[in-house]
């Protein structure tokens, strides 16, 4: 079984002592993905915290973290299981060699399986059931979205020559998204979802006080303000919570107290990830006008 | 200066003549690596240059690197070393229209031919991105052949959009969907059992090793698959494109039916229209498409759509797209605007069409400051006014596939 939490409060509480500071609405959304035992699927824009949600989420339930990273064309031999078939043609040759008799019995067991990243899940024998982030799912193709259906729903996974596998405790799933693609119904559909909005300026700033724990109040500020007023900018790349954060601490492993234009120009690579960003940052927020 | 005989450059320190050279190039826009100064300065040394031809080509050998560059390279070597004994630099073929090289001269431009027309967009006499293979220059290599029209079409092929009655466009529309088979495809990262893959697949060998008594005999290779390239298609949809607007919206149909296509109207806003064109009928489908623009009479803002566009979720789908631009390129935006949008457009997406179904009238020049703005950063422009047209743009957004 899951182990629960009371209520949402309380899993807000519980990531918060993670150094994950959220609001309601993804608590609730946490909440319910483990009571109800379902996948939560996790969209918002880049940076904004989405697979660090479900590493808090696995160091608050004290539970193994599997991560599988989309790509286009994954399949069933990087994503569930594999057969070991180097060890399988060995096989072949020693019962060849000593004259035995082969069944597909004995070339397709537990022995010569190798688990990829759902298999080990659902076979997972632990105290907690591990936590899986299927990380970026937009970013695969309908292929895989559809081999994920099956674990989604059941959480079970089938190895055609051995069987179903049945998860005794199912694992915490989260997948995350990006929505440079639309995701099929039917993967939306076992799924609860939750769109992350970005922070307001006083949970942004509360997020870089617990991240950055060495940057001084006023700094803090100040940053929060100048990234809500580059987010207002039309930017090639919007900075996220993330560059924010890599920011402050840029800000802060340079040693400035202040935010000032020189100090904004020296680590604005933190921030601005284009050229045409970075110059329209700095033209228009205050930093010192280039030639 | 260009007597043969005496060494060019005696007594020049050639390293400091390299990287001040390299810089100009740099200055004019021309991305030139310290590696290309370094092989500049040895190409000094290696090959003495005694006239201005010889320098330029040894220049040019080792400081461009891509074809586009060639351009702003000839514009530069001719400020320097001054103009060839034919008032031009050696090497060089091209003419630069007056006024149109712009600042990263990452275009060249595509002179007139006889042919104008014959060869989907390469033939108009105005200036698009260069082609990037180099060895495209005869027109027709690699080109599909087009599926022949039936009888009934036939005599509608080259007769104007405008000119065509509902029943007609209905027609197109029916053919259009029938004919397209052709449609840009991009290697996928699946793979499949094919006998001439280069890679084996274990897991199918032995599934086969299971008839031949574990020994496996036929070994399964597999090579990759392609997949279907995401086309995004912008359809301007303002009073001004009106007789055109229904003939594109059955072609955008077809394909958003049957491959990744995205299709958005604008007129002085973004409208996504790819739900709504997914309707079985297609006479239905474009009547709610022109029922969910609701802008159609307000003007039209280019610059404003295509930042909307990219700013917007979909600005991601645009990676390694190709993108076709329907419209007259009258726009209400300043041009500068146009030209940003398009500059960043461009470097998000595979390729860029614009099908102006102007350009078809004789005498047409691309000089809408909207049109004038954008073009140096399309892959091409195509008249698409009729079906005949129209099927070159087919053939345009699969050769660019």
């Amino acid at each position: 079984m899951t182990p629960a939490f009371g209520d949402p409060d309380e899993v807000r509480r519980r990531l918060d002592e993670a150094d994950y500071l959220t609001d309601d609405g993804l608590a609730t959304a946490v909440h319910l993905a483990l009571r109800l035992g379902l996948p939560l699927l996790l969209e918002g824009e880049p940076g904004v915290g989405k697979t660090s949600a479900a590493k808090a989420l696995a160091e608050i339930l004290g539970a193994p973290l599997v991560r599988l990273q989309c790509y286009e064309g994954l399949t069933v031999g990087e994503a569930v299981y594999e057969w070991n078939y180097q060890r399988q043609l060995l096989a072949i040759r020693l019962a060849e060699a000593r004259g035995d008799r082969l069944a597909d019995a004995d070339l397709f067991t537990a022995e010569f399986l190798q688990e990829r990243a759902l298999l080990r899940c659902v076979r997972h024998r632990g105290p907690t059931p591990p936590v899986l982030l299927i990380d970026e799912i937009d970013r695969a193709d309908d292929e895989f979205e559809a081999l994920l259906l099956e674990f989604l729903g059941e959480g079970s996974v089938t190895v055609p020559e051995l069987g179903t596998f049945t998860a005794a405790r199912p694992p915490v799933v989260v997948l995350t998204s990006n929505r440079s693609r639309d995701l099929h119904d039917a993967l939306r559909r076992r799924c609860l979802y939750h769109w992350i909005e970005f922070p307001r300026p006083d949970r942004a700033a509360a997020i870089l006080r617990r991240r950055v724990p060495g940057a001084s109040r006023a700094l803090i500020a100040a940053a929060t303000e100048f990234v809500g007023e580059a987010r207002r900018l039309d930017l090639d790349k919007v900075p996220g919570m993330a560059e924010t954060i890599n920011w402050v601490a840029a800000l802060g492993v340079l040693g400035v107290a202040e935010l000032v234009p020189e100090a904004i120009e020296r680590t604005l690579g933190a921030l601005a990830k284009t050229p045409d960003d970075r110059e329209l940052m700095l033209g228009s927020l205050g930093g010192p006008q280039r030639c | 200066m260009l007597t043969p005989g005496p060494m060019l450059l005696r007594g020049v320190d050639r390293a400091a003549f390299a990287t001040a050279f390299a810089r100009r190039l740099r200055t004019a826009g021309l991305p030139v690596p310290p590696t290309a100064v370094q092989a500049f300065t040895a190409a000094l040394d290696a090959a003495p240059v005694r006239t201005t031809a010889q320098l330029y080509w040894v220049s040019r050998t080792t400081l461009v690197r891509r074809h586009p560059e060639i351009e702003t390279f000839d514009a530069v070597f001719a400020a320097v070393f001054g103009a060839g004994q034919d008032g031009e630099a050696p090497g060089r073929r091209r003419q630069t229209p007056s006024g149109r090289a712009g600042p990263d001269g990452a275009w060249t431009s595509v002179p007139a031919r006889a042919t104008a027309g014959e060869q989907a967009g390469g033939g108009l006499p105005w200036i698009t991105r260069p082609t990037p293979t180099a060895g495209d220059d005869e027109p027709g290599t690699g080109h599909p052949v087009p599926d022949p029209l039936p009888s009934a079409l036939e005599a509608l092929a080259d007769t104007g959009f405008p000119e065509l009655d509902e029943e007609q466009l209905a027609m197109v529309g029916a053919w259009i969907e029938a004919a397209l088979p052709r449609w840009p495809v991009r290697p996928g990262r699946r793979r499949r059992a094919h006998p001439a893959g280069r890679r084996a697949a274990l897991r199918a060998t032995l599934a086969a090793a299971r008839r031949t008594g574990w020994e496996p005999v036929r070994l399964v290779r597999t090579r990759p698959t392609t997949r279907h390239r995401r086309v995004l298609v912008l359809c301007d949809v303002s009073r001004s494109m009106q007789p055109t607007t229904t003939a594109y919206l059955h072609l955008m149909r077809a394909a958003a039916l049957r491959t990744p296509t995205e299709v958005f109207a604008f007129g002085t806003r973004l409208t996504r229209l790819t739900a709504v064109l997914a309707h079985r009928s297609a006479p239905r489908a474009v009547q709610l498409a022109t029922d969910a623009v609701e802008d159609r009479f307000g003007g039209t803002r280019i610059a404003t759509t295509i930042e909307s566009l990219l700013r917007s979720r979909h600005g991601s789908a645009l990676r390694a797209a190709t993108v076709v631009i329907a419209s007259d390129g009258w726009d209400t935006d300043p041009p500068e605007r146009l030209e940003r949008a398009m500059r960043r457009l461009r470097r998000r997406a595979h390729a860029v069409l614009w099908v102006n179904p102007r350009a078809a009238a004789p005498g047409y020049a691309p000089t809408a400051g909207g049109m004038a703005a954008a073009l140096p950063h399309c892959d091409a422009l195509l008249p698409g006014h009729s079906l005949r047209a129209l099927l070159a743009v087919v053939d345009a957004i699969t050769l660019a596939g």
